[in-house]
């Protein structure tokens, strides 16, 4: 029974030296984050704003937002400083949801202006999962992914999507509080979720995917009158082309629908086209131009033609989250 | 020097006097050791539960839609292993090594979190094989709880172990998060400190929890017919349909903490805090608890426990109270834990023959969590479509007629109370 006791001490001390050296080696990894705030100003639009996802820069600068020139990505690479989960921009400011350091683990909606400093912070409940800023930079959108606490099932999750009035710095509503409807009657049920917003050139009308009942579907809104309508099945993350007549997203696909592929909807025709990438990928699209949309697919932007042609390309190297400004 | 005689003397007597109330009051060495194991096993995965939706969506980038449609599978499988492991236990009269497997089967899950690096697959698998642990190792443990305790302070045992339980639950986000807040995306930290927390609680388990001392019996364990047989006896077959009525008219804690945030107008930033206040409540309440349930027969404190959850939904009908309602309905929430967790495994216990008290205990669990998991749907459902108002008034009532009918079960059935 003693060298057992003896036994257990030495496990014991084992143990706590390894975790020690565990958050030891963690800590010590930190570079400290040089000063945020000097954006790529010198960069011609387009651009594209990314997170940067390169490994040999170092742990501390994994998230990094970045900058490159549109015609050639990856060029030159122009680190900002602010580490961000999620990003996306406009030309005239843009949305760093980036992890506090608080306890409960918390996120936030940096507002940034034109030239890359914060201008508000708002904070969010959840995991960050989608960002969207305005043409105009008046509305940002957020959705997160609110789970419960941890003794809830892992599969129960709701998600939450936010409005957010991008010169307050304050949040404007919930999606959930819009009223919807679905040909002519009121959705109304419990389970109904929103995530994935694109606004339109106006900044007042906006697409967003709502879900209920397992089956998703595209809804056209105003920010204005708090209303939305259901104008498509089977529509998740939207994004609408510059020119304002499609909607990029992803599709539930496959005989057991688990697999999305993404399409193309032509609003005013309601034609559907799959895009040539044939892997299942969740991101939603980003415009590269009126040609072309990018999205995430593992750790590299791929971009891809917004007619079914062509094949998937490489578009830039460890990197997600793109946003073009244009 | 008959002075100091006479006082040890008197000490003796005084002694002699106190005993019964002394041996009633002290808790087995066994089951704090066992509740070490379970707290710092708790610290390990309840660290990696806070941290493993940021992990998937992050490092890699799975929604977090994807990891619903597999946790069934995972349920099943978990239930399963219980079943069998409590079985195993008893055939092989191993309690202490099954548990042992299912820690140690947990353990080295988290050091696989840290190889899988950020492939999807890998991570699935591994927590599942997490799960099947958990699974392993409940009934054994339990019955190894309820082997060490005397009949008389099978409450106090059970409600130590749940309050250590729990003190780890609450700790382990508390530590992740910390060394998050220290680290920003050093997953793998937090991973392989959870591995070292983990391999600490297996080295309790292990190296200082004593096999139970064999008894009378020590020829192989029963069969699986004769622990079927054991299973049936009319107690315990009441318990567990009892157990299930209650746990099927039970608004699950997601739906419970969902339908109080809408009813109060909660930010979800508060969902956590939630959680919290129940926990607090549930461990400081634990132990007391358990030692009434002892005093004054466990089925009652059981039923009780349940009851204290109705004003809880009568709230939920009635117009928005401020915050001291919500603080005295999280407190009612955790006493209702208090008064039904560690009290149904003691009052299982108590009904079980030894030989298949791993068995039963695993049949009972695996009973209640089908019946929680129905539950869950069901509320889901009645949400959806009939409104929440509608279904919190379906469970009210449902759970009023739980209460009675398990009653009239119970006590038709009664054991008599420990100390009548």
């Amino acid at each position: 029974m003693r060298s057992r006791g003896a036994l257990f001490a030495l496990v014991a001390v084992a143990c706590t030296l390894g975790a020690a050296a565990a958050v030891i080696s963690a800590v010590a990894q930190q570079t400290t984050t040089p000063e945020a705030g000097v954006r790529s100003a010198a960069l011609a639009r387009p651009y594209v704003v990314f997170r940067s996802l390169d490994p040999d820069v170092g742990e501390g600068h994994l998230g990094e937002l970045t900058s490159t020139p549109a015609a050639a990505p990856g060029r030159t690479r122009r680190p900002s400083g602010r580490l961000c989960e999620r990003v996306y921009a406009s030309a005239t400011g843009g949305i760093c949801i980036a992890r506090t350091r608080s306890l409960l683990g918390a996120f936030e909606a940096q507002v940034l202006a034109a030239d890359g400093r914060v201008r508000h912070k708002v904070d969010l409940a959840g995991i960050p999962s989608r960002a969207r800023v305005s043409a105009d930079g008046r509305y940002g959108a957020t959705t997160t992914f609110v789970t419960g606490h941890s003794y809830a099932a892992a599969g129960e999750f709701s998600t939450q999507t936010l409005l957010i009035d991008m010169r307050r710095g304050e949040t404007i509503a919930d999606l959930e509080s819009f009223t919807v409807s679905r040909a002519g009657r009121v959705v109304d049920a419990a389970d109904v979720q929103f995530w994935g917003v694109t606004f339109a050139r106006d900044s007042d009308r906006f697409y967003a995917t709502l879900a209920t009942a397992g089956k998703t579907y595209l809804i056209a809104g105003r920010v204005s009158t708090r209303t939305a309508r259901v104008i498509h099945d089977n529509v998740e993350c939207p994004s609408l082309s510059p020119d304002g007549t499609r909607i990029g997203y992803k599709k539930l696909v496959g005989k057991k629908g688990q697999t999305w592929r993404f399409h193309v909807l032509d609003l005013a025709s309601g034609v559907e086209t799959p895009l040539a990438e044939t892997r299942s990928v969740d991101d939603q699209l980003e415009w590269l131009d009126d040609a072309n949309l990018l999205y995430r697919a593992g750790d590299a932007i791929w971009s891809v033609r917004a007619d079914g042609t062509g094949a998937p390309r490489r578009y830039l190297a460890h990197a997600d989250s793109p946003a073009v400004v244009r | 020097m008959y002075n100091v005689q006479d006082s040890s003397a008197l000490v003796a007597g005084h002694r002699a006097l106190l005993r019964p109330r002394t041996a009633e009051r002290r808790v087995p060495r066994t089951v704090v050791l066992l509740g070490m194991t379970s707290l710092l096993t708790d610290i390990s995965s309840e660290m990696v539960a806070a941290v493993l939706p940021l992990y998937l969506v992050y490092a890699a980038g799975l929604s977090p839609l994807a990891l619903g449609v597999v946790d069934g599978l995972y349920r099943g499988a978990a239930a399963i292993a219980a079943l069998a492991s409590g079985f195993a236990a008893d055939r092989r009269r191993r309690h202490k090594e099954v548990a042992s497997l299912g820690y140690g089967l947990s353990a080295i899950c988290k050091l696989g979190l840290v190889a899988a690096g950020g492939a999807v697959g890998a991570i699935g698998a591994i927590v599942m094989l997490d799960r099947v642990g958990k699974g392993i190792r409940t009934a054994p443990r339990d019955a190894l709880i309820s082997l060490s305790a005397t009949p008389q302070t099978l409450g106090m045992a059970f409600g130590v172990h749940r309050a250590m339980d729990t003190t780890g639950a609450m700790l382990g986000p508390l530590i992740a998060l910390g060394i998050l807040a220290l680290a920003p995306l050093a997953f793998s930290s937090v991973f392989l400190v959870s591995f070292c927390v983990a391999v600490a609680g297996l080295a309790v388990i292990v190296l200082l929890v004593p096999r139970h001392a064999a008894r009378a019996s020590t020829g192989p364990g029963p069969s699986l017919r004769v622990a079927a047989g054991l299973l049936v006896a009319p107690r315990f077959r009441a318990l567990v349909v009892a157990a299930s009525l209650l746990g099927v008219a039970t608004i699950s804690d997601a739906f419970l903490y969902l339908a109080l945030q809408r009813h109060l107008a909660l930010s979800p930033m508060t969902f956590p805090l939630l959680f919290v206040g129940t926990s607090v409540a549930y461990m400081l309440l634990a132990v007391p608890v358990g030692r009434l349930a002892d005093r004054i027969g466990r089925g009652r404190v059981l039923l009780g426990g349940y009851a204290l959850l109705l004003p809880v939904y009568a709230s939920l009908l009635a117009p928005a109270a401020g915050l001291p309602a919500l603080a005295l309905g999280l407190a009612l929430v955790g006493a209702s834990y208090a008064a039904t967790d560690g009290v149904l495994a003691a009052l299982a216990s108590s009904t079980l023959d030894e030989d298949v008290r791993g068995s039963g205990l695993a049949v009972l669990t695996t009973a209640t969590n089908l019946a929680r998991f129905l539950a869950s749907v069901g509320f889901g459902a009645l949400w959806t479509f009939a409104g929440l108002d509608a279904a919190v008034l379906t469970c009210g009532i449902a759970l009023v007629a739980a209460i009675l009918v398990t009653g009239i079960v119970l006590r038709a059935t009664r054991e008599a109370p420990a100390h009548a």
